[in-house]
């Protein structure tokens, strides 16, 4: 459906654009109808695959497999009940929110202190360091998947949340530590010396005079962070292993059940399991989404 | 300054450095090494067998096919998202025309920023498994169950071997969007009004405007989003994955790199063999991203 | 499986293991019997495994010199078989043996992901129920020393009667089966029968019969088609091999078993011989009635149309009924036909079907316990093991006679009619699957090309011979050999 409508609201572009160079920068006529219509369509096609997730789940096999555009027969919680307990969805959500939230905060911690570093202070080797960390960006991260493994179990970390939260932070630093020292550096000298003058320390001056003015910029790469924790799969599906279930995480949980539901073909199980993942992030993100919208992009246009 | 400055600078630097090098230096240094061998990924000892993995390479049909696709993806999915969340952004932010000396967005722009964002905080995998639903290829599907409703037949999103790559591409777009329209709109907010006023008192329309001054004022913010979406068309495993017919099929038409080299990994255990295809999965990014920096740079405008 | 002991069905059922047995000899010289016994005599060398860790020792109850508090690690592959049997059985039963033993349970559907690394960095399981899409590559895991070769398992006393070799306990051909490099490393379990799958009840309401030869196919097709109906469809999105299975049992049952043979051995031109190709292009006729949209569907998928009598000949193996218990209406009764005969000239009869041991168990080499990963195989081999699977799968075993006195679903009362009815004309198993993975990708996309429509059978034949030969000449696949 995304496919097939792109390439018209693309060609709607100029065309939209072009209408009102008859009458110039007025009231919303043709181009104002146009240019509705182009975002209702978008905003009906990211509203109606959630939507129909959501009441997919309470449907049963053979409707979910009969016509598509039809409202459920019955509003059962069946499914749900399923997801929650038999799937443990609750508890694959916990865990992530607890690994989440320290490998966020460790991301932020460490990352910064080196950005600043970086940013701030000259010093031989700075510039190597640097390019160490920005070019993980281009890591592909299967190659390394394997010797990680073995590195993480010969740490004793295999099966831990510690192992993923501290394979998280360094999977998170390189684009942390790019888009912070970018970051630091445009932030003014002056305020910084003049700290130090007045006898600050140098982990003083950061952590007091540093840190709140960067507030814009690291909100933003935290926000980014915590998106990019919360979808991670390739990492906890080697780190945690088949053997710790109860340590899973929830997109372990749900690829799971969708692999299950291949062979125990539980698809309103599926789908209530996915609605539980989408709707906890829906609140968070809707009562917040201010916040997150312009964190996340406050230091991306600096 | 100069007072207690090294030990502060290892300080700070200690602690990133170390777990870097640790989780991902050291692992990928392996990696480098593990693709001249044969390790199989099960005995302790690999066989040194030099460029061999590479020249096997050559002839693995599935392998171009994956390098070919990635390029595709990397014209289209970034030219495609970039287009379309660059005109939402016009519109949510300019579009609306002048309102009381100002230039606003159309009305409603606030709740059409939230719902296009909506995308962006749900998991891969969990896009996946929806848009298995979505573009099942009887009419059981969303799309096609609608198509059926006006009388057309039921297309085969992901089982026509020219139509698969695409929608899979337009599933990537549909997530992406939203956040550049948020990155867009971000930016086109930095632009002085006065700009845009002035403009639009001279007599310039909504096109002239787009045109002349918010494109070339957001350079900068285009590149970035370039580079992102270039990153993420060098992904893609987790959607083709779910999404492909018998794994990045009909007859290799939507396969990627990661998925080749999770399928010589994790099938025959060829762990040398996936690790040259990484290898090059390196490279391939790294050149795109070193080109498009030096590309795309251009004299920035300053206000 | 069967009834009470004594009924004819009894009976016929182990006749018809025994004539398994035979073809699997007639088959070859019986080399891989021959060469397993040399080996395997005493069950005094353990070569690759470690030695017992505390040491049990070693008595007619306890054969291996299983360490009683030795705790055991099992990984069931919980797919179509799901995980009751093991969970409610097997691991209960080890646990009477040695109350003292701590077994931890692991349940999951990706095998491979879950284990590779642990066989990476030397922390293993004791016995792995390797299965499913996302199984492990055996060929690799043997080749890398990672697996214990089980003749020591197969020479051991019986639980049912000591007096008994494992081995003489199970069906012919099964030890075999498992054959890697010339030793038995697998323990292939579950007994299925291939063919058509069909709801009888609705044949019966239609007044259809599953057709005979690909004629008659054709006919039938045409009927169903018009009765609104799909004649034969299988999920292109993830079972490719459930058609490739049909395409090779029609090619064997032209040509006998030693097509599957050479196959294995990647004869040169085994590929394109005549069998093989009338066989691809009898199926890509059939293919044809085939909607398109069936490539994008996952098995479960079609299933469900079956199960909603949209489907008629489904092609699968005999857990299908099982895997499908929850979904399947109750005048719905599966039945099983033959693969149609595509020549007048067939080696083997129309009635003539593939039924093979398959599913392996298997115990990893490096385990903490290898002693106890052997005998939980001894414990599933016991008839008690055996019939309780059976119970919690719906599923039958390789070990003779277990599952006798069992209530017979319609299913397994249509294979167990289908397999008298084939007497010796069974057509064997394949072991590249195992073997060489990579091939086994190239023949899925491959059939999926046919079926669908994209490739001609002659294009389908050169481009798996090419793939074939792509292999043999490759030096990094170590290449396996078969006699029967």
């Amino acid at each position: 459906m995304a496919t097939d409508t792109e390439p018209k609201a693309a060609v709607r572009a100029p065309a939209a654009a072009r209408g009102p160079r008859r009458r110039p920068g007025d009231t919303p006529g043709v181009f104002g109808t146009l240019s509705h219509l182009a975002l209702l369509v978008w905003a009906i096609l990211i509203i109606g695959p959630i939507l129909w997730t959501f009441l997919a789940s309470f449907k049963t096999n053979t409707e979910i497999f009969g016509d598509p555009i039809t409202l459920p027969a019955s509003f059962g919680w069946d499914a749900w009940g399923w997801a929650w307990e038999k799937a443990r969805i609750g508890r694959y959500m916990l865990n992530t929110i607890f690994v989440v939230a320290c490998s966020t905060a460790g991301t932020m911690l460490l990352g910064s202190m080196a950005a600043y570093v970086l940013a701030r202070y000259s010093f031989p080797g700075n510039r190597a360091i640097y390019l160490l960390f920005v070019s993980g960006m281009t890591f592909p991260v299967f190659l390394a998947l394997v010797p990680l493994f073995l590195v993480v179990r010969n740490l004793g970390l295999i099966d831990t949340h510690l192992g993923v939260i501290l394979v998280y932070i360094a999977y998170s630093l390189p684009f942390t530590v790019f888009f912070l020292t970018a970051f630091f550096r445009t932030l003014p000298t002056s305020v910084a010396e003049a700290a130090m003058i007045d006898g600050c320390s140098h982990t003083r001056t950061f952590f007091q005079v540093m840190m709140p003015m960067a507030k814009p910029g690291l909100v933003s790469i935290t926000i980014f962070n915590v998106l990019g924790q919360w979808n991670q799969y390739l990492l906890p599906l080697v780190l945690l292993t088949g053997n710790v279930e109860d340590r899973w995480l929830i997109t372990q949980g749900v690829a799971n059940i969708s692999v299950s539901a291949g062979h125990e073909a539980n698809w309103p199980g599926l789908f209530a399991a996915l609605s539980m993942t989408i709707i906890p992030v829906m609140i968070v993100y809707i009562v917040f989404q201010r916040q997150i919208q312009s964190g996340l992009t406050s230091g991306a246009v600096k | 300054m100069r007072h207690g400055r090294y030990p502060f600078v290892v300080g700070f630097l200690a602690a990133p450095v170390l777990l870097y090098v640790v989780f991902v230096i050291s692992p990928y240094l392996q990696a480098f090494y593990i693709a001249l061998t044969d390790w199989k990924g099960l005995s302790a000892t690999p066989r040194f067998v030099g460029l061999e993995n590479f020249t096997r390479l050559l002839d693995n049909e599935a392998f171009w096919a994956a390098v070919r696709h990635h390029g595709v993806l990397l014209l289209a999915m970034p030219l495609a998202t970039i287009v379309i969340a660059l005109l939402f952004a016009f519109l949510l932010n300019v579009g609306g025309g002048q309102r009381g000396g100002r230039m606003t967005g159309v009305r409603g722009s606030k709740v059409y920023r939230v719902i296009f964002f909506m995308p962006q905080v749900l998991a891969v995998a969990v896009v996946g498994a929806l848009f298995q639903a979505i573009y099942r290829p009887d009419e059981t599907g969303v799309v096609n169950g609608l198509l059926a409703k006006v009388g057309i037949e039921p297309v085969g999103w992901l089982i026509d071997p020219d139509l698969a790559l695409w929608s899979i591409i337009g599933v990537m777009v549909w997530q992406g969007v939203g956040f550049y329209v948020v990155l867009f709109s971000a930016g086109m907010s930095s632009i002085p009004k006065d700009v845009f006023e002035a403009a639009a008192l001279d007599g310039a329309g909504r096109f002239t405007l787009f045109f002349r001054i918010t494109l070339p004022l957001l350079w900068d913010t285009l590149q970035v989003a370039w580079v992102y979406l270039g990153i993420a068309a060098f992904d893609g495993f987790a959607l083709v994955q779910v999404l492909s017919v018998n794994l990045g099929g009909p007859d290799n038409a939507t396969t990627v790199l990661p998925l080749e080299i999770w399928r010589t990994a994790f099938g025959p255990f060829r762990f040398g063999y996936a690790s040259a295809m990484g290898v090059a999965l390196f490279f391939m990014t790294i050149t795109f991203a070193a080109l498009t920096l030096r590309v795309t740079r251009r004299e920035r405008i300053e206000f | 499986m069967s009834n009470s002991a004594g009924t004819p069905g009894d009976i016929t059922r182990r006749q018809m293991l025994r004539r398994i047995g035979m073809t699997a000899l007639v088959a070859g010289p019986g080399a891989g019997l021959l060469s397993a016994c040399a080996v395997g005599g005493s069950p005094a060398p353990a070569a690759s495994s470690p030695a017992t860790p505390s040491g049990g020792a070693i008595s007619a109850a306890n054969p291996f010199g299983v360490a009683a508090d030795a705790p055991l690690e099992v990984v069931i592959f919980k797919g179509g078989l799901g995980d009751s049997y093991a969970l409610e059985v097997h691991e209960p039963l080890y646990n009477k043996k040695f109350p003292q033993a701590k077994i931890k349970h692991v349940a999951t559907q990706q095998i491979a992901q879950t284990l590779q690394p642990r066989f990476a960095g030397g922390d293993v399981p004791d016995m792995i129920a390797n299965s499913g899409t996302n199984l492990m590559d055996n060929g690799a895991l043997q080749q890398e020393g990672q697996l214990l070769d089980l003749t020591e398992l197969w020479d051991a006393p019986s639980i049912d009667d000591p007096s008994k070799k494992v081995r003489d306990t199970v069906a012919p051909g099964t030890v075999e089966s498992g054959y890697i490099d010339g030793k038995p490393y697998l323990m292939n379990y579950v007994f299925s029968a291939y063919g058509l799958w069909y709801d009888s009840a609705l044949f019966q309401e239609k007044g259809w019969t599953p057709p005979k030869t690909f004629e008659e196919f054709k006919t039938f097709a045409e009927t169903a088609k018009s009765a609104g109906i799909t004649p034969f469809a299988y999920a292109g999105k993830n079972a490719a091999y459930y058609a490739y299975w049909m395409i090779l049992i029609s090619a064997a049952k032209i040509e006998g078993n030693q097509f599957l043979i050479d196959v294995d051995n990647l004869v040169d031109g085994v590929w394109q011989r005549d069998s093989m190709k009338q066989s691809a292009a009898a199926w890509a006729e059939i293919g044809k009635y085939m909607d398109k949209s069936f490539e994008g569907l996952i098995h479960t998928e079609v299933q469900i149309r079956q199960n909603q009598g949209k489907i008629a000949l489904y092609p699968s193996g005999s857990w299908l009924e099982n895997e499908q218990k929850s979904q399947t209406p109750k005048e719905f009764k599966y039945a099983l036909a033959p693969t149609p005969s595509v020549t007048a000239a067939d080696k083997m009869p129309y009635e003539a079907i593939r039924a093979v041991a398959g599913e392996a168990y298997i115990v990893p080499s490096k385990a903490k316990n290898p002693k106890g990963g052997l005998e939980y195989l001894r414990i599933m081999l016991s008839k008690e093991g055996a019939r309780g699977f059976t119970e919690k799968s719906g599923n039958i075993t390789v070990v003779t006679g277990a599952a006798d006195g069992l209530e017979l679903s319609p299913g397994n009362a249509s294979v167990n009619a289908a397999q008298n009815a084939a007497g010796e004309n069974i057509v064997t198993y394949s072991s590249f699957e195992n073997w060489y993975k990579e091939f086994e990708t190239e023949l899925r996309k491959q059939t999926n090309a046919l079926m669908f429509g994209r490739i001609s059978a002659d294009e389908f034949c050169a481009k798996m011979q090419a793939a074939a030969d792509k292999t043999k000449a490759d030096s990094s696949i170590t290449k396996q050999n078969r006699t029967v």
